[in-house]
């Protein structure tokens, strides 16, 4: 029986949504977690438009900033990519 | 805020802080920002302008959120400004989703005891809220006079 694998939930806005073409993932990930780093690197590497706007992106896990890459997401989180603000 | 909620509003909105897909309306902002003590009251109203892009006339603008971080950030600016600039009353109004040409897309106002105050927390305002709240605009443009053969294809997606 195949079990579900652990996913973190990527969501994308503005130039990253309109890059990947989707304004979510449902992005598969090892149980213990992944570095934020590691994760930026694979959706990079995934989707080559995209890497541009990770760039100069910010990242937000569950609705917290991340100060850095290091930062553990782990399965079920939500992990935001914000390009560059545009309100106003 | 107990005595704002209490007096003569019939509206459902005199919060400072607010993102929403309805008009915004200055009228009522300049209503919020009625407070006691509050000798100076700046209000600015940004609103979408015409334009044009190598699509064609812009006529409208996709605004869109990540809404808990952007509440939560514009919640920090407005505590921000009633520390730093002795605000009686702030309104950080950011519209979403699609606004045409002249509609008014953000307002920002704050109530302080004097003017100078007044001016310089509403820039502050203002420039923060477009560089640290996650808020994008996407330009919506319609294809000029010159319609290069494009069957039927719209601007944009």
């Amino acid at each position: 029986m195949a079990r579900t694998s652990p996913t973190v939930r990527v969501l994308l806005f503005a130039s990253a949504r309109q890059a990947v073409g989707r304004s979510s993932l449902d992005w598969p990930v090892p149980s213990s977690g992944v570095l934020a780093e590691e994760l930026v690197r694979r959706l990079g590497a995934e989707f080559p438009k995209l890497k541009p706007t990770l760039r100069t992106s910010r990242f937000v896990r569950n609705g917290r900033y991340l100060g850095n890459g290091r930062t553990l997401v782990r399965p079920g989180d939500e992990f935001a990519v914000h390009p560059p603000y545009g309100g106003g | 805020m107990t005595s704002l909620r209490s007096t003569r509003r019939t509206e459902a909105v005199d919060l400072p802080v607010l993102l929403t897909a309805h008009p915004l309306s200055v009228a009522h902002a300049m209503r919020t920002l009625e407070v006691e003590g509050a000798g100076g009251v700046v209000l600015f109203a940004g609103r979408v302008r015409p334009g044009r892009t190598r699509a064609g006339r812009v006529v409208a603008l996709d605004y869109e959120v990540h809404r808990a971080p952007a509440l939560a950030r514009l919640q920090e600016l407005e505590r921000d400004s009633r520390r730093r600039f002795r605000a009686r009353q702030v309104v950080l109004w950011h519209r979403v989703g699609r606004l045409g040409v002249g509609e008014v897309s953000v307002i920002v106002g704050v109530a302080t005891p004097h003017r100078a105050e007044a001016f310089a927390a509403a820039r502050y305002l203002i420039e923060e809220l477009k560089s640290v709240v996650p808020i994008w605009k996407t330009e919506r443009a319609r294809p000029g006079r010159r319609p290069r053969r494009r069957p039927s294809r719209r601007a944009g997606r």
